[in-house]
């Protein structure tokens, strides 16, 4: 069964004058243990299809199914149920709580579902993205890539099916990128984790198992 | 410049309308209480006498002496030899018996001012005539009852004169026969040019007064000083708590736009021009709130003038509340403590946006709005301030105006202010895990994100905590005197059964009983002993005082004869024998008198030298008693009718049938039969009644710190949106995110009313032990209210709470997947 699954999904924004067709009729399956890499122009659509695919977001029409469970009609707190347990999502900007240390960051998801051993499975998180002994330390206090892998494992934490990224390494130098790109096609492939990821770099697509490309809320490729 | 102004600083503000109303509402509030309590003190004391000086007219002296003078001096003085006029007036009260008004009654020597063109009401009255003010709802040839201490009187309206405040004119003659004072005047307004002074003294008799007129309108303006400054300071107290809630809008303010400051500093904008820019915000809110906050305290002035009005009368001195008059000096003075208060708490954050260098800021640190705390030295600097208040503490009052002890409480809430962000941060810490517990990981989220922004949250708690200890010290300090003022009614009202005319009496008015009406009691079969209190208010070293007389033998026998200073046995030989008094502790404390020291008092026509032999506790008041044995004072005030009566019952007499059978006795008289109950409870609720202004003033300042509160987290949650939007990425549900801000609201509320709750335990020590023992003269014993507070902390810490529910809607109604991808 797909993990996600996008049945000819639609999102309108409301606007000046003509309505933004953020996303046009898009329909999609996702298979467990598969990479995506979501490329296209800027302004194509990918974020809002990462927010659709998250539960963050309505389609305007059109069925989104996150491991065969549609999003359409259900209420807040059935979508953050989902999204609990199905859903990981790491951010560009990598969107860690700076008040909080990483440890604490990562623990946060179980926190919220009220998860057990939420420190215990923190601090093996970490260890699994190789930051073991540094989850005392604050956001500020570590790198960029540090960053990144301290939001992936919080990501992770709670054992999602999906993990959703938007432009991972988009604030990240080629190197630091090509490291955070290895731990998450690692991951795919350990865990049977499956990613969808938004990007802009040619380094990605190479690592992916699939190319989806987009172009005015469309996908263009593979059809 | 202005341009800039406009985009950096009023284009923020109206894209949260919110958030700077609430911040106008607390300047609003602030300025227009101080303005409220400056009217309504200034209608409810700043008209003892001028409505009746528009009809009677104004003099250049006035002579008078306690107990009356006799009409004969009017006409000694008539004779003299010199350029002078004089007139008699008499001046006491008397109810309007259809509406149960109470209204100045003066007598006045009505054919003389007939004659005299300068006079406002050329009208004669005859016997049985009054003249009324249109304010009494009467029109000539009206017949009222007028009720003049304990007798009822039917008199024809004879003309009206337009007044705002009630009286009643009549004719000498009248006025001497409806009081019962024939051949006696109690004052005598003496027209003189200033060289005459001598010659007129010369032809008084010692113990007449001879003052320039209006002289005891300011000796009672100089007493009511105290009790003003007092209020007055309470009133500033919402003000002081809006000066923390600016300071934090300011900071909130510099913080948010460190950023554009820097790089307006790089592009060539100077230090001053952006001082200028953040007190011009200050400026804004200071100009609305005064705008706003004007017409409010005229508005609350009314309600305040009549709570205010009750306690003058009550404890100093009988005054007809004026009408609120919005004058020029009050509202400047208003205006100017809000425009004051708001720029120098902006002040400390202009000064830091001034400083901001462009380099710092454009490299922005991680903590955005947790710069510039230093936490251990405001701790160190916290002790020291705690430190000085208790040497101002020990300090002795300043012409007995306890200006250090106000100086210890302004130190001591400094004190505190400056202490809250290291108690802040010390109880976030030792908290979290037990709010993780109870609360979950919102109760963990919201004690870390106090502690992160813990510059903001500590002055937002400060303001709570100053709110919240003034109405605990408040609390406690009244607490303590009602306790006490009980304790004493309970010693003090020793006897069954109370008699009065059933006329209102103040702290200096004493209308009298017919004379017969102590016998008639006497003889009643179960009453055994009667004792006759008279009092005069007279004037001691320029202020007023109350004379009293009673029997020293019923007290010995019956009553409570207990002394703080002096030797009771002694005490009362003396008085029965010689010319001593005892006084009361407030009079020791205003006049420096002690035991054995000799006052010399005018009674009558003579001076007398007074013994004091003893001074006992008192808490009816403040303006302090002389007390004498009846037959000595008798002896120079031979005015026998008592103002009120103390019935002793024989043992085993029910007071019930005791009190029906004096009504009995005496229903041609309209006097008040009070059993001892009904007086203690009657003290009480004036008591209550006294001091509701007070509570009232406190709750305003809670008030405007918990709108503060509901204010300074909207701005949290505005500025943590990214925060609250990613929780909601990582799976938080709409009602964890509410949660996590009434978390914050309760635990701001918390720390507030624990702090609060601290601090107004110090600052009531500093209120009963030295702000009232040195303006008031009042030992008082400490008792903590626990039910009161209790109540009132749960009131607060709700009220706070409910402060969140605003900004956890805007909390809500954030769109994560838009704050998210702002960046
Ligand atoms: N809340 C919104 N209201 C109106 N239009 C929106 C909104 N969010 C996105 N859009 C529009 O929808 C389209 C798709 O936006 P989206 O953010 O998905 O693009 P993207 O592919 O992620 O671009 P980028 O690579 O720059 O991140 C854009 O044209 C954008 O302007
Ligand atoms: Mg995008």
């Amino acid at each position: 069964m797909s993990v996600l699954q996008f049945v000819d999904v639609r999102k309108q924004y409301p606007s000046d004058s003509v309505a933004v067709r953020a996303v046009d009729g898009v329909s999609l399956k996702v298979e467990v243990g598969e990479l995506i890499a979501l490329v296209g122009r800027s302004g194509c659509g990918k974020s809002t299809l990462l927010n659709l695919a998250g539960a963050m977001d309505f389609p305007t029409s059109g069925t989104v199914l996150i491991d065969g469970q549609s999003t359409t009609g259900l209420d807040d707190t059935m979508l953050t149920r989902l999204r609990r347990e199905k859903v990981g999502f790491i951010f560009q900007s990598f969107q860690l709580l700076p008040n909080l240390t990483a440890a604490e960051n990562v623990e946060l998801p179980l926190l919220l579902s009220g998860g057990q051993k939420a420190r215990e499975n923190a601090l093996d998180r970490l260890a699994r993205v190789e930051l073991d002994g540094l989850g005392h330390r604050y956001p500020h206090q570590l790198s960029g890539g540090q960053m990144q892998r301290v939001a992936i494992a919080r990501a992770l934490v709670h054992r999602p099916k999906l993990l959703l990224a938007d432009e991972p390494i988009g604030n990240l130098d080629s190197a630091t990128g090509s490291t955070i790109l290895e731990l998450l096609r690692r991951i795919t492939t350990e865990e049977g984790a499956t990613i969808v990821m938004a990007t802009h770099s040619a380094e990605s697509t190479a690592i992916a198992d699939r190319v989806v490309e987009m172009r005015d809320g469309r996908i263009i490729s593979p059809q | 410049m202005i341009r800039l102004f406009v985009r950096l600083i009023l284009r923020p503000l109206r894209a949260e309308p919110v958030r700077t109303l609430l911040t106008v509402l607390s300047v609003a509030l602030g300025v227009a209480v101080v303005l409220a309590i400056e009217l309504a003190s200034d209608a409810a004391a700043g008209s003892f006498r001028s409505s009746i000086e528009t009809v009677a007219g104004e003099a250049d002296y006035e002579a008078t002496a306690v107990g009356g003078l006799d009409e004969q001096i009017y006409a000694r003085l008539a004779t003299l030899p010199i350029a002078i006029k004089v007139r008699p007036r008499i001046e006491d009260h008397a109810v309007l018996v259809d509406t149960k008004q109470s209204l100045p009654l003066i007598g006045l020597d009505l054919v003389a001012h007939a004659l005299d063109r300068t006079s406002a009401s050329p009208t004669v009255a005859a016997k049985g005539e009054l003249i009324l003010a249109t304010a009494s709802g009467h029109k000539a040839g009206d017949t009222v009852t007028l009720r003049v201490n304990d007798h009822d009187h039917q008199l024809v309206v004879r003309a009206t004169v337009p007044s705002e405040t009630s009286f009643a004119v009549v004719d000498i003659g009248t006025a001497q026969r409806l009081l019962n004072r024939p051949g006696k005047v109690d004052r005598l307004l003496i027209d003189a040019a200033e060289s005459l002074e001598p010659a007129l003294k010369k032809a008084l008799p010692p113990g007449i007064t001879l003052a320039p007129f209006g002289a005891r309108t300011e000796e009672n303006r100089k007493m009511l000083a105290g009790f003003r400054s007092n209020l007055v300071i309470l009133s500033y107290i919402a003000l002081v708590v809006g000066a923390f809630l600016i300071y934090n809008t300011i900071s909130v303010s510099v913080v948010r736009r460190r950023n554009e400051i820097g790089i307006l500093r790089a592009i060539g904008m100077t230090r001053s021009a952006v001082l200028t820019m953040f007190l011009a915000e200050a400026a804004i809110f200071g100009v609305t709130g005064i705008l706003l906050g004007v017409p409010l305290g005229r508005l609350m002035a009314e309600g305040a003038v009549g709570a205010i009005g009750a306690t003058v009368q009550n404890l100093y001195v009988s005054s007809q509340p004026g009408s609120i008059a919005l004058s020029v000096a009050a509202s400047l003075k208003a205006v100017l403590a809000g425009l004051v208060v708001t720029l120098a708490a902006a002040w400390a954050p202009a000064r830091e946006a001034a400083a901001i260098a462009p380099v710092e800021a454009m490299a922005r640190g991680r903590k955005d709005y947790d710069t510039g705390i230093r936490q251990y030295r405001d701790l160190m600097i916290a002790a020291g301030c705690a430190l000085l208040a208790y040497l101002a503490a020990l300090m002795p009052p300043i012409g007995r105006r306890p200006l250090f002890g106000y100086l210890a409480a302004a130190l001591l809430v400094l004190s505190a202010a400056l202490a809250t962000p290291a108690f802040v941060h010390a109880a976030t810490r030792l908290l979290r895990t037990l709010l993780r517990k109870l609360l979950g990981v919102e109760g963990l989220l919201a004690s870390q994100s106090l502690d992160a922004a813990l510059r903001r949250t500590s002055v937002l708690i400060a303001a709570l905590i100053t709110a919240v200890a003034m109405l605990v010290s408040v609390g406690i300090m009244v607490g303590s005197f009602r306790e006490t003022v009980i304790q004493w009614i309970d010693s003090q009202l020793q006897a069954d059964i109370f008699l009065r005319p059933a006329v209102p009496a103040t702290a200096d008015r004493f209308p009298t009983l017919s004379l017969g009406i102590a016998e008639r009691v006497a003889a009643l079969p179960m009453v055994a002993m009667v004792d006759q209190f008279r009092a005069y208010s007279i004037h001691f070293r320029g202020l007023p005082v109350t004379l009293g007389s009673g029997d020293a033998n019923v007290v010995r026998q019956r009553g409570a004869f207990k002394l703080l200073e002096g030797d009771p046995d002694s005490a009362y030989q003396a008085m029965l024998n010689s010319d001593s008094a005892i006084v009361s502790e407030p009079f020791v404390n205003k006049h420096g008198v002690h035991v054995g020291d000799v006052l010399q008092l005018p009674l009558g026509e003579q001076i007398r030298a007074i013994r004091v032999v003893g001074v006992y506790t008192d808490y009816s008041n403040e303006r302090g008693y002389i007390i004498m044995h009846r037959a000595r004072l008798l002896r120079y005030l031979p005015d026998p009718a008592p103002s009120n009566l103390a019935v002793y019952l024989k043992p085993g007499a029910a007071i019930v049938p005791a009190q029906r059978a004096i009504e009995a006795a005496l229903a041609d008289a309209r006097v008040l039969v009070l059993p001892n109950q009904t007086l203690r409870r009657e003290a009480i609720l004036i008591f209550d009644r006294t001091f509701a202004i007070t509570y009232a003033l406190e709750l305003v300042a809670v008030f405007v710190a918990v709108v503060g509160v509901a204010g300074a987290l909207l701005a949290l949650v505005i500025d943590r949106r990214r925060e609250l939007s990613l929780l909601r990425f990582l799976g938080a549900a709409r009602y964890q995110i509410r949660k996590l801000i009434l978390c914050e609201a309760g635990l701001i509320g918390l720390l507030a009313t624990l702090g609060g709750v601290i601090l107004g335990g110090v600052l009531s020590l500093v209120l009963v032990y030295v702000i009232n023992k040195q303006s008031f003269g009042w030992s008082i014993q400490f008792h903590v209210p626990i039910a009161i507070l209790i109540s009132a902390l749960t009131i607060i810490f709700t009220a706070t709470l409910l402060a969140g529910l605003y900004p956890a809607r805007v909390a809500l109604s954030l769109n994560p997947i838009e704050v998210i991808h702002e960046e």
